[in-house]
This record gives C-alpha cells, sequence and structure tokens, in this order.
C-alpha cells in the first residue's frame, strides 16, 4: 500500500464521517447544549425527562464544576453552551463575579425558599446536600465500635489512620467541611480541630466524592462528604451505613445559571424553569440520587435524607466565599502542609 | 588586536552567510521539499507555538490588562510549590532510569536472543501503554490497598499504606516502559548485525560486545526513552491524582490550582513551569548525541544476524521478562476479573452485565475514540517520521525551531495543553472548538515526539550515501523517503504509529476540555463511571478498548511488514 492510496483512503474516511455526524445534528431551535458537573450516571434520567416534557434535546458535556469555570473563563468570548446545570453555591458565585453567567430569575422561584436563592439572581438553587459520615458497616462490625455522631467523635485515637476526607482546597466539599468547623467552633479552635483530626486522616483526596469510594473500596472506615455522595456506593452494593454530627452539620447547595452570551438563551430558560419545577424536582425520587429536592412542592426521595430532620448550622455561603482563599492558605499551611512535604 | 578580532568576526560572518546560501540554493534546487519544510513549520506555530503563546499572555495579563510577572515571582517565592516541582523531578527521574532498563531488557530479548514465545513477550510490552492509566492506579488499590487481593487475602496484612511514591513509581514504570522499549526495539533492530558478528569473530566474549558494541551504538535510543518516559512522568496527571497521596506533583497541584481554587493564571504558569526540567533534558540530549556518528547501515551486504542462543544469557533473560509479564499479567488480569464480576472488591460472582450496560448505552464515545485514532495515528506516524528525517538528512533555516518545537505539546501537562488550545481556536480567525479537527490536532501534535525520537535514532545509524545513491540515480527526495528511508527506518515508524494511536485512545487529560457535546470519547465516559463508583463498568469499556487497540496494532504490523516488499 503506498502513501497515496493511504492518504486516500483516510480523506474518504474522514468526509464519511463528518457527512455521518452532520446527518444526525439536531436542527436549531430545538436543542440546547449544557455543562454539567452532575454524576453521567445521573444526567441521563434528567435530560430525558425534560425533553419528554418539553421536546428540547439537551447535548451535555459532563465536567467537574471547577473544569467548567475554567472553561466558561477561556471560552468568554465566544461561549460553546447555553446552561451551567449542577455544582456547589460557591462555583457559581465565583463565575458571576467574573461577569461569566446571565442573571435570570425564573417564576419557579416562587416555590423555593429565601434562604437558598441569590439575591442578584445569577444563579438557581437546584437541591440540597448535608454534609455526614460514610462508615464501613463490616469494619465497625469487626471492630465493635459505634459510629461517629459528632465532630468530636472523629478525633478519638481508635480512628487512627482511618478517615477520608477531600482537600479543601481541591474540593468544594471539603471547604464546605472546613467552613462549618469555622462557623462551629471559631477560627482559633478550627485549626486546633484539624490538626488533631490530622492524625486519624488516612488521605485527603481530590475530589470530594471520593472519601465514600475510598469506604467502599476498604480504603477508609470513615469518609466525610456530602449524604447524596455517601449513599452512592450503597445502590452498587457496598456496605457504608451513614450517620450525622449531631452537633450541626453543614451543608451545600447545588445550583444552575445561564452562560452570558450563550447561543440558545430561550431554550436555557426553559430548562432552568423545569429544574426548578416540582416536575423536574420529582426526577430525585426515581433516579437513585439520593438528591433532596429544594422545591417544596417536590417529592422527597424514599432513602434520602430530608434536610429538615438534621441539625443544620446557619450556613454562611457568602462569608464562605469571601473568605475561601484565605482559609484554605491556612489549611494548607497549618494542617496539611506536613504531609505535603514528606 | 581588536583589528584581528573584528577580522575574524567578519570572516565567520561572512562564512555563515555564504553557508546560507548554498543552503537556500540546495533547498530552490527542490522546490517541492522547501513547500514541505515550509509547511511543516506553519503547521507547528499554529498548533502548537500559538496555542502556548495564547496561554502564556493570558496568565501574564493581570486585571488591569497589562503583562504582570506578579504570578511568577509568587510561584517562585513559595517553598511548598519548590517543594512540590523537586517531587516531580525526583519521581520522573526514577521511574525513567526504570522504565529504560526494563524496556532496554525486553528489546535485547527479544531482537537479540533465541527467546522463545517472542510474539507474546512483543505483545505484552506494548500492553501496558494500552489503558488509561489511572486504570492501573486502582489495579493497584485492588491488589495492595487494605482489602487487596494481594496485601490483605493473601498476606493477610490490614494496614499497607498503598499511596505514595513507592506505588507511584511502580505504575509509572508499568505504564511508560512501552515506550523505552518500542523506541529501544528499533534501535536495536536497525543496527547492523554484521559489526557484532565482527567482534564475534574477533574472539570478543558475548559481554564485552555488548558492552563496547552494542550498548554504545544503542546510546541515543537509551536516551530518546529515558527522556520520553522522564518528560511523560513529569506531565502524568491520572495516577499521582489517584495514589499520589502524601507526595504532591507538580501536575496535580495544577489542576488543583485551576479547579479547586479557581486560579487558572496560577495554575498555567506552574504547568508551564514543567516545561523548563523537559526542555533542558531534551537540550542535553540534542547536544550530546550530535557530533557523534552512530552508522552501522552502510548498505553494503550483510548476512543475517546469528542470533544469541547460548543458555546462560537466553535463561536469566527469559526469567525476567517472565517475570515482568507477570506483574502486568497481574494489574491488567485484575481489570480484566473486575469486567466480570458483580461488583468489583465485594460480590465477586460471574456477570456479563457490565458489558451489555455498556453495549446498550454507549458504543458512541468509543466508536468516536476508534475514528479520532485512526485519523490521527497515520498523520502523526508520517509527520514523525518526515521530521525526523529532515532533521537528521537535511539542512535547512529553521530546524533547530522545528527539533524544538515539535516537542512542546508533549512535554506540557494535557490540561494546560487543553486550555491553550481552548483560548488559541474558540474566536476568528481560526474556530475549531467543538469539532473533532481540534481532537485530531491535539492527537497528531501531543504524540509525534515518539516517532520523531525513534526515527531520528534510527536514522543516525543509517549511512547517509544509501540516500545519496538513489537520488543520484534520479529519484527525488520524496521517491527516496519512501522507497529506501521509510523501510530502512519501519521499526521506528511502527513504534510512532502504535503509540499515536494507542494514546489517541486513551488520553485523559489533554481532552477533558475539549470535548464537546458531539465529540465525547471513552476515556471521559470511564473516567466519569470511575467517578460514581462504577468499576466494573468502567473495567468492561477498558476491555474493549484494549481489544480495540491489539486488533489495531495487528492491522499496523500487517501494513509497515508490506512497506519494503512492495515496489513499484
Amino acid at each position: 500500500m503506498n502513501i497515496k492510496k493511504i492518504t486516500s483512503i483516510v480523506l474518504v474516511l474522514v468526509f464519511a464521517c463528518a457527512l455521518l455526524l452532520q446527518g444526525c445534528s439536531a436542527s436549531g431551535s430545538d436543542t440546547l447544549t449544557i455543562y454539567t458537573a452532575l454524576p453521567e450516571s445521573e444526567i441521563p434520567s434528567y435530560l430525558e425527562a425534560f425533553e419528554a416534557d418539553t421536546g428540547i434535546k439537551v447535548e451535555y458535556v459532563r465536567l467537574s464544576a471547577g473544569e467548567i469555570l475554567s472553561k466558561l473563563q477561556v471560552e468568554k468570548n465566544n461561549p460553546q453552551a447555553s446552561v451551567w446545570y449542577g455544582g456547589p453555591a460557591d462555583t457559581f458565585v465565583a463565575a458571576a463575579k467574573e461577569g461569566l453567567l446571565e442573571s435570570y430569575k425564573s417564576d419557579e422561584l416562587k416555590n423555593i425558599p429565601d434562604n437558598y436563592i441569590d439575591p442578584d439572581g445569577t444563579w438557581s438553587p437546584i437541591y440540597v446536600g448535608a454534609l455526614a459520615f460514610a462508615c464501613d458497616k463490616e469494619w465497625f462490625d469487626e471492630n465493635g465500635l459505634q459510629y461517629p455522631t459528632s465532630w468530636a467523635d472523629l478525633l478519638k485515637p481508635e480512628f487512627e489512620g482511618q478517615i477520608s476526607m477531600a482537600h479543601p482546597g481541591s474540593s468544594g466539599t471539603a471547604y464546605t467541611i472546613l467552613s462549618t468547623i469555622v462557623q462551629l467552633k471559631g477560627e482559633d479552635d478550627t485549626w486546633d480541630y484539624f490538626s488533631e483530626l490530622d492524625k486519624n486522616i488516612r488521605q485527603y483526596t481530590k475530589s470530594g466524592s471520593a472519601p465514600p469510594k475510598n469506604v467502599a473500596l476498604g480504603e477508609a472506615a470513615i469518609g466525610i462528604s456530602f449524604s447524596h455522595d455517601c449513599l452512592k456506593p450503597t445502590a452498587e452494593g457496598y456496605p457504608i451505613e451513614l450517620s450525622f454530627p449531631a452537633d450541626g452539620t453543614g451543608y451545600e447547595i447545588g445550583g444552575v445559571a445561564l452562560i452570558k452570551d450563550g447561543p440558545e438563551m430561550e431554550n436555557g430558560q426553559k430548562f432552568i424553569d423545569w429544574c426548578l419545577s416540582a416536575e423536574g424536582q420529582n426526577v430525585y425520587s426515581t433516579n437513585s440520587s439520593f438528591r433532596l429536592p429544594i422545591n417544596t412542592e417536590a417529592i422527597v426521595p424514599e432513602g434520602a435524607v430530608n434536610i429538615a430532620d438534621l441539625a443544620v448550622i446557619d450556613y454562611d455561603f457568602s462569608w464562605a466565599g469571601e473568605n475561601r482563599k484565605r482559609l484554605v492558605e491556612e489549611f494548607t499551611n497549618k494542617v496539611a502542609n506536613k504531609d505535603n512535604l514528606k | 588586536m581588536s583589528q584581528v578580532n573584528t577580522n575574524s568576526y567578519k570572516d565567520k560572518l561572512q562564512a555563515q552567510s555564504q553557508e546560507l546560501k548554498w543552503k537556500l540554493k540546495m533547498l530552490k534546487k527542490e522546490p517541492l521539499l522547501l513547500g514541505l519544510i515550509v509547511l511543516i513549520l506553519v503547521v507547528l506555530t499554529v498548533f502548537v507555538l500559538f496555542p502556548l503563546f495564547k496561554i502564556l499572555s493570558y496568565s501574564l495579563t493581570n486585571e488591569e490588562g497589562k503583562i504582570s510577572f506578579q504570578t511568577v515571582v509568587e510561584i517562585i517565592q513559595n517553598s511548598s510549590y519548590r517543594a512540590i516541582f523537586m517531587n516531580s523531578i525526583k519521581l520522573g527521574v526514577i521511574s525513567g532510569v526504570l522504565s529504560t532498563i526494563i524496556g532496554y531488557i525486553f528489546a535485547f530479548a527479544i531482537t537479540r536472543t533465541e527467546l522463545p514465545f517472542k510474539k507474546f513477550f512483543k505483545t505484552m510490552a506494548t500492553i501496558p501503554i494500552v489503558s488509561p492509566p489511572f486504570v492501573l492506579s486502582l489495579s493497584i488499590i485492588f491488589l495492595f490497598g487494605r482489602k487487596g487481593l494481594i496485601t490483605n487475602g493473601l498476606l493477610g496484612i490490614t494496614d499497607f499504606n498503598v499511596y505514595g511514591l513507592h506505588s507511584l513509581v511502580l505504575v509509572q514504570t508499568l505504564s511508560f516502559f512501552p515506550v523505552a522499549y518500542l523506541t529501544l526495539s528499533g534501535i536495536l533492530e536497525a543496527i547492523d548485525p554484521s559489526v557484532e558478528d565482527a567482534a564475534l569473530n574477533l574472539g570478543a566474549s558475548r559481554w564485552k560486545i555488548f558492552r563496547t558494541v552494542t550498548l554504545p551504538l544503542s546510546l541515543p535510543g537509551i536516551v530518546s526513552g529515558f527522556l520520553l518516559v522522564f518528560i511523560q512522568s513529569l506531565q502524568d496527571f491520572s495516577n499521582p491524582a489517584v495514589i499520589g497521596g502524601g507526595y504532591p506533583t507538580l501536575g496535580v497541584e495544577a489542576y488543583r490550582v485551576i479547579t479547586g481554587m479557581y486560579e487558572l493564571k496560577t495554575g498555567a504558569i506552574l504547568a508551564i513551569m514543567l516545561l523548563l526540567p523537559s526542555l533542558l533534558a531534551f537540550l542535553l540530549q540534542r547536544y550530546w548525541v550530535k557530533g557523534k556518528s552512530y552508522v552501522t547501515v552502510t548498505g553494503k551486504p550483510t548476512q543475517i544476524r546469528d542470533k544469541i542462543s547460548e543458555k546462560h544469557i537466553v535463561y536469566p533473560l527469559l526469567a525476567l521478562c517472565l517475570l515482568f509479564c507477570g506483574v502486568i499479567i497481574l494489574f491488567y488480569g485484575t481489570v480484566l476479573y473486575g469486567a466480570f464480576v458483580k461488583t468489583w472488591g465485594i460480590n465477586y460472582t460471574f456477570t456479563l452485565d457490565h458489558f451489555k450496560y455498556v453495549v446498550s448505552t454507549g458504543l458512541r464515545p468509543l466508536l468516536n475514540s476508534v475514528f479520532l485514532a485512526i485519523v490521527s495515528t497515520p498523520i502523526a506516524g508520517l509527520l514523525g517520521m518526515i521530521i525526523a528525517f529532515l532533521l537528521v538528512r537535511k539542512d535547512f533555516i529553521g530546524k533547530s525551531y522545528m527539533s524544538l518545537v515539535s516537542l512542546l505539546t508533549f512535554a506540557l501537562p494535557g490540561t494546560v495543553v487543553g486550555i491553550g488550545f481552548i483560548l488559541a481556536f474558540n474566536e476568528p480567525p481560526l474556530v475549531l472548538t467543538g469539532t473533532a479537527f481540534i481532537l485530531i490536532c491535539v492527537f497528531v501534535f501531543r504524540n509525534i515526539p515518539v516517532g520523531i525520537e525513534g526515527g531520528m535514532s534510527a536514522l543516525r545509524q543509517i549511512d547517509p550515501s544509501i540516500e545519496e545513491a538513489s537520488t543520484n540515480l534520479g529519484a527525488s527526495s520524496f521517491e527516496t523517503f519512501r522507497y529506501v528511508t521509510l523501510p530502512l527506518i519501519k521499526g521506528a515508524f511502527f513504534s510512532g504509529l502504535v503509540y499515536s494511536f494507542v494514546r489517541a485512545m486513551t488520553a485523559v487529560s489533554a481532552i477533558i476540555f475539549l470535548v464537546s457535546a458531539r465529540w465525547n470519547v471513552v476515556t471521559t465516559r470511564i473516567f466519569s463511571l470511575f467517578e460514581v463508583s462504577k468499576y466494573s463498568d468502567a473495567a468492561a469499556y477498558i476491555v474493549l478498548m484494549i481489544i480495540v487497540i491489539l486488533v489495531a496494532i495487528g492491522v499496523l504490523n500487517l501494513l509497515v511488514s508490506r512497506l519494503d516488499k512492495k515496489r513499484v
């Protein structure tokens, strides 16, 4: 086979595939492109329900919330998607600050408690999730120990090297843990607490959803994460049970927002309306995502933890966002740095 | 005194301009060649230098829109960044040395001895580049973690710490030694056997021949192999992210800063800092190999090589190869096993559910990946050989530029490559984001250096007079390249092709920012499954990927082996 032949075959292949793909791309006004930070396994359930309700076909790219923020920053002059769907509120706040989001106040916000709503309307809340401890049932049975039920319990010497949490510098989940402790105990006691806790930490993971996975794999006995992430491995059959800190726990709000200058604004608004509506939020009860709906009219999924039944602190999002950089740097210097330089 | 100096300076200048004129004259004789060189220089500038320039200027622009080196100063003054930087280099050197040694043992045993089961060993030595690297990290946790099949199940250890430098070295060596092997086997195959046979006939021992003939002649390959592994280890993201534990590396730190601290600019500069050690290693290599002659293939008739068959040499090599293969089988067997069990780590009942899931929910990402790999592989493979040919054989202006720039995309952490490509190609004049084209470009430019390194090392062993003879007989540069050079370096060509194909199928970090709704690929899908603890579904995807890649390697082998048979 000579080079000309190879080249011509390649060219034919390119054109054939280009034509093929042209064929399957849907036409203009019935489509919507979104970036989503929700787990791949959940996404189809929402998008199929949305398409069934509105006839709009959604194409998506799945990235972590931090990656979406970076992508919006570098795509600023020519955005490729219209909606950012899912991810913790603080990433939306950071994006809003850089002028990357388009304000939109949906009518559906009427059924959502005011304390969850962004006053500027740059993003809207879609679910809440409380911090929880994912416990390895087998390990606790074998060692005859009780599940931890307070932040202080985590310091017990029998948990040495058994706890997994993410690093606040790379994970919004872990930053929620950090700022929850600061808001509970005050800043001075926080560093003492984390230095103590550090002795029991097996590994600071990169991703906030990794600690429950470490528990599932037997790499740690306790993982600290949001309840919906803690419950996910149980759907796969891993023996994990949840407990909550009775002395108060922090929570996150998941968000959705329009991307500034996105290509399909009208469909984007329809999508946000649907996400906030009871119909959209009812999907949580059927797709084993264990997320807690934020619309008071929606069904609370079975097995999900109702935030109203927990000792939740009065979490201050704007304070947490403003102090993020400083707190993470102090955490790195005072707590995790010893590890980093080992 | 100064008069003399000025004069000699003038002479030098004159000599230089004379040389320049001569070079231009030579090129004018072959306008096609000139056109090709210009085309390659332009393409490299647009797809390598331009994105890098965009990301540098983006990172160094402060909020007022002015150039500022504030971030760079902050990074250099930060002691923990310095420590992390050294971590990366240490890891790169250890992985590089180990991978090169193992790669050499494999390459030597396969090309030089009467080793039994050669086909098996050849396949085994290429398998580890097949899968996305975080799979090996997962395997190591399943094998050596707290509930690991070996540490806990076999040895009863309950508290083995699998995270850290030791695991990183193991996993990186396993993932990267095939690159060293591919480079080295191309070289070893190209060394003319009569050189070694001559030494043997003169009464030299096997060891002496190895030490004084084979090893020195394969030095360019050893250096290239080490360089390629070292650079890959530096920019590796997935392995340190999963099993790095308390051993942070710069690639991971850059990602953490970008996606966790939302400081894109600082992260990008951190990542670009990784270019420094890579470029330094590269320049040292070029400087060192330059000016030495490794020519053994001269075109004079040679007899067929007598392979080493002494038992005291073959058996230890066989034992070593078997040992390495055992480790590879163990790691990949774990993945294969994981694809067929209900819930990996908990419930080991046999099931085909995961394959049903893959087939029913998402063959399109897999097909996308195959398509992108098929398109980018021949481009990367041929471009690699052409650049290698130009760099070794031709003299032209912009040569060092070509040699340096062609390496840059390879040496940058993937995340930054992705960001650079968005910055460069998301707005006019060239809007490419969201297309397959942008992904193909990333694959091509990220994967050519393996072909270039292999091709250059192989070409250095071939006497240019063979090609000159062809040109003197009236063949154009293109005909000579196609019918003389390419068949002579087909070993390196083949490894370049295999590497490009595999890397196109398995890339993660470089494309995470570039995949679009329409062009989603299999690795990001596997990564997402991994995120939600669906390890067995991920393993099923990986098994399918390995099958595709093995078939591709077979086809490439067939095509390349026919290169020198069919002459028009």
